[in-house]
């Protein structure tokens, strides 16, 4: 029995890296089935939603109070289709670990590197790279047909050089373009914003190993938290608040005078960035922990 | 060459290996034997750098795992058949292994063909019988055509002529002078295939032998002898010094005697013989004798209902 005919690699030479091993995630990325259903639910999730409430918005315009009109911001509400996106994002970034754990996939897997960081590196670089290349895509697009909608409906378009705060005051559907102060930042922090969550559910994933409990607690994190946040007196609710990660993420988008109902309780869009940046980091590194430190 | 010292590993208050040495020689195939819980994928995981052994060390080729530059292509292993991600091809499966460790992509072509799944190669690794995971996962540890492969269980869920194939597999591997490392529920299969041992119970070592040695040390010769009059011969062998055990149809098991002190004590006191044969024990008996005391999970064919 011929065992081996290809012409083997010398092994003299170099050792597994980073470069081999994210070739290797990129293939089970994209050999599985879910990983196109969650990216398609991202992209249509996000643009549907934004559509929908973007278009049940302008159609009553005209029923709107001075107050909903005065705070009415064209760009973040053009990105709402987050409160979808973000969630699949969490399965997405959580599953590409925990379903190894479930398989049994992970030992195969760490028989293959000899240090194990390469592995969650790796993992990291696929989920992070093709979010951000998602993400983008959707923010722009659920942008775009936004502005389109808010057209249609009757929304003019500020004057070259005018703050968003001036139009908003006035009556009309406000209605921005790419060029507009602000606009081009928010729109593409948008899709950071899930890029650094699908980071921060990675790590999720390499702490907790099971897709159920990792995803509870990535749901947990982003929308139980700021209820819970609400029982507690106001004075400490109102420190707390704006880092909560789904404020850090209305913060990266928001585009709008602080005057207004948000005042206070949103970071500016950079620091925003930072901190959530920080909350991934300490979730991937103590998923490195854990990775390295108990049995597989 | 593995090479295991002094290895012990606990989980919680479980003792799953207790101070266990022993080496895996080159170019022979080692049967790892021992019932179920004595620590058998234990060991073989801490081998492979996966779990972390409480005390002690195993190295293969002199290295630590984790010193290993290029892991599949020194090192190949087959732990759970049913590691694979249901959702995935088998193709894609051994592709992303195989760019881990730069081996080029004909060679999963060729492990595919070496197992037979060439025909299933695209399918969804979820939809594989018991008996196809099984070839996948071989495949997997041919992959960087290693000179040291483990192999737990890997006749698990195979049909015989499966088994018959891993077996000339192992050997035409061993063949080539690599290190064959392969635990076995069935003695029988391990008597067939393997030339050396590692027995354990309890996470301890019995026994680090040859197959042939292991059984001569720890058999006695038995005689089955039948004969016209079995009480008075067994008056007549206890006389010459033998040991001897009646059984239900009469015949006796007769040790520490031969053949032909029976014979002859028969001819001359007029019994007449009707079989005299010599029992060979096999492995699975030795086995089962040898590791009766450290059998943690005892089964029982006589269940009473209790009312
Ligand atoms: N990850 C684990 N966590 C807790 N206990 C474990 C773990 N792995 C093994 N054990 C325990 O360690 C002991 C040895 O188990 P192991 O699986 O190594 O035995 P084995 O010889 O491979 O058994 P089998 O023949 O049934 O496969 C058992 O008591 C088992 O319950
Ligand atoms: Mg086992």
């Amino acid at each position: 029995m011929t065992v081996t005919n290809t012409q083997m690699p010398s092994t003299d030479r170099g050792h597994v890296g980073l470069a081999g091993v994210t070739r290797s995630e990129w293939t089970k990325f994209r050999s599985v089935r879910s990983t196109w259903i969650c990216l398609f639910i991202i992209v249509l999730a996000g643009i549907g939603l934004s559509v929908l409430l973007t278009f049940i918005q302008a159609a009553r315009w005209s029923q709107s109070s001075l107050q909903e009109r005065a705070t009415f911001d064209p760009v973040a509400f053009s990105q709402s289709g987050h409160f979808i996106s973000q969630l699949v994002v969490g399965i997405l970034g959580a599953m590409i670990i925990t379903s190894e754990y479930s398989t049994g996939l992970i030992r195969t897997t760490l028989a293959t590197v000899p240090k194990r960081f390469t592995v969650l590196a790796a993992k990291k670089i696929v989920i992070a790279v093709v979010i951000l290349v998602v993400g983008e895509v959707t923010a722009f697009a659920s942008f775009f047909a936004a502005q389109i909608i808010l057209t249609a409906h009757g929304g003019t378009q500020l004057p070259a050089g005018a703050s968003i705060v001036t139009q908003v005051k006035s009556a009309s559907i406000p209605v921005v373009t790419i060029m507009s102060p602000g606009v081009l930042q928010a729109v593409v922090l948008s899709g950071a914003y899930l890029a650094l969550l699908s980071i921060l559910a990675l790590g999720l994933g390499f702490i907790i190993r099971s897709t159920a409990g990792a995803i509870s607690i990535f749901v947990g994190i982003l929308l139980v938290l700021p209820i819970i946040l609400n029982f507690f007196p106001s004075g400490f609710k109102n420190s707390v608040e704006p880092y909560m990660p789904s404020n850090l993420g209305i913060a990266m988008v928001v585009t709008t005078t602080r005057t207004t109902d948000w005042a206070g309780v949103l970071f500016t869009p950079w620091v925003a960035v930072l901190v959530l940046a920080l909350y991934a980091a300490v979730f991937l590194l103590a998923g490195l922990w854990f990775l390295q430190r108990r049995d597989a | 060459m593995i090479d295991v010292k002094n290895l012990s590993k606990s989980y919680g208050k479980t003792r799953a290996v207790h101070d266990l040495s022993f080496t895996v020689e080159t170019g022979v195939i080692t049967g790892f034997l021992g019932p179920n819980g004595s620590g058998k994928s234990t060991t073989m995981r801490m081998i492979m750098g996966l779990d972390r052994p409480n005390r002690g060390t195993a190295t293969i080729n002199g290295k630590p795992f984790h010193e290993i530059k290029w892991p599949l292509r020194e090192v190949g292993a087959l732990l759970e058949a049913k590691a694979i991600h249901p959702g995935r091809s088998a193709r894609s499966h051994l592709t992303s292994l195989a760019q881990t460790n730069a081996i080029p992509k004909a060679r999963v072509d060729e492990v595919l063909d070496l197992v037979g799944l060439t025909q299933v190669a695209n399918r969804k690794a979820g939809k594989f019988s018991l008996g196809m995971n099984q070839r996948l996962g071989i495949a997997s540890a041919l992959l960087g055509d290693p000179a040291v492969l483990l192999f737990d269980e890997p006749i698990n869920g195979l049909d015989p002529e499966g088994i018959r194939w891993v077996r000339e597999l192992l050997q035409s591997l061993a063949r080539d002078g690599r290190t064959i490392f392969v635990s076995s529920h069935l003695m029988s299969e391990m008597a067939l295939t393997a030339t050396d041992l590692v027995v354990i119970g309890r996470g301890e070592l019995i026994a680090d032998t040859t197959v042939n040695n292991f059984i001569d040390s720890n058999t006695v010769a038995t005689v089955l002898v039948r004969s016209s009059d079995s009480s008075r011969l067994n008056q007549v062998l206890a006389g010459l010094g033998g040991s001897i055990t009646t059984q239900d149809d009469g015949s006796l098991l007769v040790t520490k005697i031969d053949g032909t002190q029976i014979g002859n004590a028969a001819l001359s006191s007029g019994i007449a013989i009707h079989e005299l044969s010599p029992q060979q024990a096999s492995l699975e008996e030795v086995f089962m004798e040898l590791t009766a005391d450290s059998v943690d999970f005892h089964g029982t064919t006589n269940a009473k209902v209790t009312s």
